[in-house]
């Protein structure tokens, strides 16, 4: 599938960012390039949505494109399906419970236990590994860059990407109908939130990889509903038992973290990576068949897994730490019912509709000889320039400079060690000029 | 080869011995290199599996090498230069199963450390020359598949 109008899950704020080039170097991909004294996702088919530069910007000029609250009008009904992330971010003294009492609480109609379909999750994928003996390793698609990643960069692993459907498309398939028939109003009026821990959930609503269509209608930042939550945390009483709305165990807790696959898969041989780092390298790794004998590879691009989200509020330590907590608490028992996960698998309500399809890079010259040249020409430049990798010129190395100046989007001269050079020739020459 | 196919790209890299850290880096930058051209994928990855091969022999077994990347329009040729201890028999190096290679990797054609065997496997073409107490020369070539097609 081709991506087309590919819209991304941050934006650049022109008045704030002063192009001080720190996003452009944390880009993993460099994607963006500071040009005009602004910082801009020029590559914009490169960019994953790792959200990198969000977390790097010190002038809060990168911004999510995630669901404001004010734009959740024209719904009849709203539900909210939390990420489990969530559970970490008010400390000690809140149950899960009492988080998603306090959601209800800032205006949403519905909240779901997000959880639960986190361990319906896991026996999918025991399910899937059972009935599927190749390829090895399957790889995780539940963090919406690495999928990306995958087909941008790993054409090979393409295959091994897990097909099953993620928790939160299930969750928020079930509760559209649910809600729609419990109030007897149409599908489309009911508006089904994600609560995020990152601003790449957007774009795969918006414009999901593989999938034709997402069953939500948006994401929230954690952190734009975390006052209203906290506010609301104060004014819960005593829970009746109509109240409970957390329904999971601790297997579906841990899907906030890494590792979280390692409890919802005891009987597999699991490895979880985590970090954009630490994620490239185990891709090259696997790629060249040097990772053996693991059956489900788990990958989250942030550090920690989404505890490590760029749009949380607590520290990723102290968000692990309670996770554990809730773990131990809640039990590594699953809640739900096999027999029922494995008839839904059977009936391919929890695969994935998506068809998935490596997207080739765009390379320098569609024709062989040409591109070569250009690429000879990228090494003589790069050989050229200073090589200090100082960002200065708006790019993130001196290599990209040299790309950019063989595509036609940059000039040597945009290197400041070259103006600099220039400038002191011209005077020269003007002297010399002047002299004789 | 009778066609004139001169070398339209030179790319001439270092590879230290016993530097784990970067070890896989050059390979890395082949497939980087590669990716910019409008080729087969499986090409690029062949390129990638050699050139690791070849490039953890140096890290593990050899002092220095300096590695030069080619590319015509027939393909890839990859010469590894090392200096370091040699292999006292290539022959011996060049049979199948003289390798530190896991179950997997064999399975999918390669191995790992002195996989000489997988490199030619996974290789169109691989000359070894060696001196023991000098170095060895690894000269490695790929076919881009248009080439191969137009040569058959
Ligand atoms: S989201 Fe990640 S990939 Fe996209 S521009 Fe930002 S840092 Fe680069
Ligand atoms: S690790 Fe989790 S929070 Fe981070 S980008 Fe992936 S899905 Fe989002």
């Amino acid at each position: 599938m081709l991506l087309e109008h590919y819209s991304h899950s941050i934006m650049i704020d022109r008045n704030l960012c002063t192009g001080c080039v720190i996003c452009t170097l944390a880009c993993p991909v460099q994607a963006i390039r500071v040009r005009d004294g602004k910082a801009d996702v020029v590559k914009s088919n490169q960019c994953i949505d790792c959200g990198e530069c969000l977390r790097v910007c010190p002038h809060q000029a990168v911004r999510s494109m995630t669901t404001k609250r004010q734009d959740l009008t024209g719904y009849k009904a709203l539900a909210a399906l939390p990420s489990p992330v969530i559970y970490a971010q008010f400390g000690d003294m809140h149950t899960p419970n009492d988080v998603l009492l306090a959601l209800k609480g800032v205006g949403f109609d519905y909240v779901f236990d997000l959880a639960v379909n986190c361990e319906m999750v896991f026996i999918a994928i025991d399910e899937y590994l059972r009935r599927n003996a190749a390829p090895r390793p399957m790889i995780s698609n539940f963090c919406p860059p690495i999928a990306r990643m995958i087909l941008k960069s790993y054409p090979n692993l393409v295959p091994n990407i897990l097909p099953i459907e993620v928790p939160r498309e299930t969750a928020a398939k079930t509760a559209r109908r649910r809600i729609a028939e419990d109030r007897g109003i149409a599908p489309e009026d009911v508006g089904v939130f994600h609560i995020t821990p990152c601003a790449a959930k957007v774009v795969s609503i918006m414009r999901p990889v593989g999938v034709d269509k997402s069953n939500l209608d948006g994401a929230i930042a954690i952190r734009d509903l975390y006052v209203p939550i906290k506010n609301a945390l104060n004014n819960i009483g005593e829970v009746e038992d109509e109240w409970i709305l957390q329904k999971s165990s601790g297997v579906g807790i841990s899907w906030a973290i890494g590792r979280g696959s390692v409890r919802g898969l005891p009987n597999r041989r699991t490895l979880s990576v985590t970090g954009v780092k630490d994620v490239i390298r185990i891709l090259d790794d696997v790629d060249a068949g040097r990772v053996e004998g693991i059956d489900y590879l788990e990958l989250s691009i942030c550090p920690g897994g989404c505890v490590g989200g760029p749009l949380v509020v607590e520290n990723k330590h102290v968000a692990t730490s309670r996770i554990e907590d809730l773990i131990e608490q809640y039990g590594v028992r699953s809640r739900v019912d096999t027999r029922k996960v494995v008839r839904q698998f059977e009936q391919t309500y929890l695969l994935s509709s998506s068809r998935f399809h490596a997207q080739a890079p765009e390379p320098l010259d569609t024709d062989l000889r040409r591109a070569l040249e250009k690429m000879s020409r990228i090494e003589e430049l790069t050989s050229m320039l200073p090589g200090k990798q100082c960002g200065a010129c708006g790019a993130p190395s001196c290599r990209d400079l040299a790309e950019d100046i063989v595509r036609g989007n940059a000039t040597p001269s945009d290197c400041v060690f070259i103006r600099v050079k220039e400038l002191e020739d011209a005077c020269a020459g003007h002297r010399d000029g002047a002299e004789s | 080869m009778a066609i004139e196919d001169p070398v339209l790209f030179r790319r001439v890299f270092k590879i230290t011995g016993g530097d784990f850290q970067n070890a896989g880096s050059v390979s890395k930058e082949i497939k980087k290199a590669l990716k910019q051209l409008n080729t087969d994928a499986e090409v690029i990855w062949r390129a990638m599996i050699v050139s690791y091969e070849a490039e953890m022999n140096v890290v593990l077994y050899a002092r220095e090498c300096e590695m030069t990347l080619e590319i015509s329009q027939s393909g890839i040729h990859l010469v590894f230069d090392d200096r370091g201890p040699g292999i006292p028999d290539v022959g011996l190096a060049m049979t199948e199963g003289y390798s530190t290679a896991t179950r997997e990797m064999r399975e999918r054609g390669f191995g790992a450390g002195l996989g000489l065997p997988n490199i030619k496997k996974t290789s169109d073409h691989l000359e070894v020359v060696s001196t023991v107490g000098f170095g060895t020369r690894l000269d490695i070539r790929l076919m881009f598949p248009a080439a191969v097609s137009k040569a058959a």
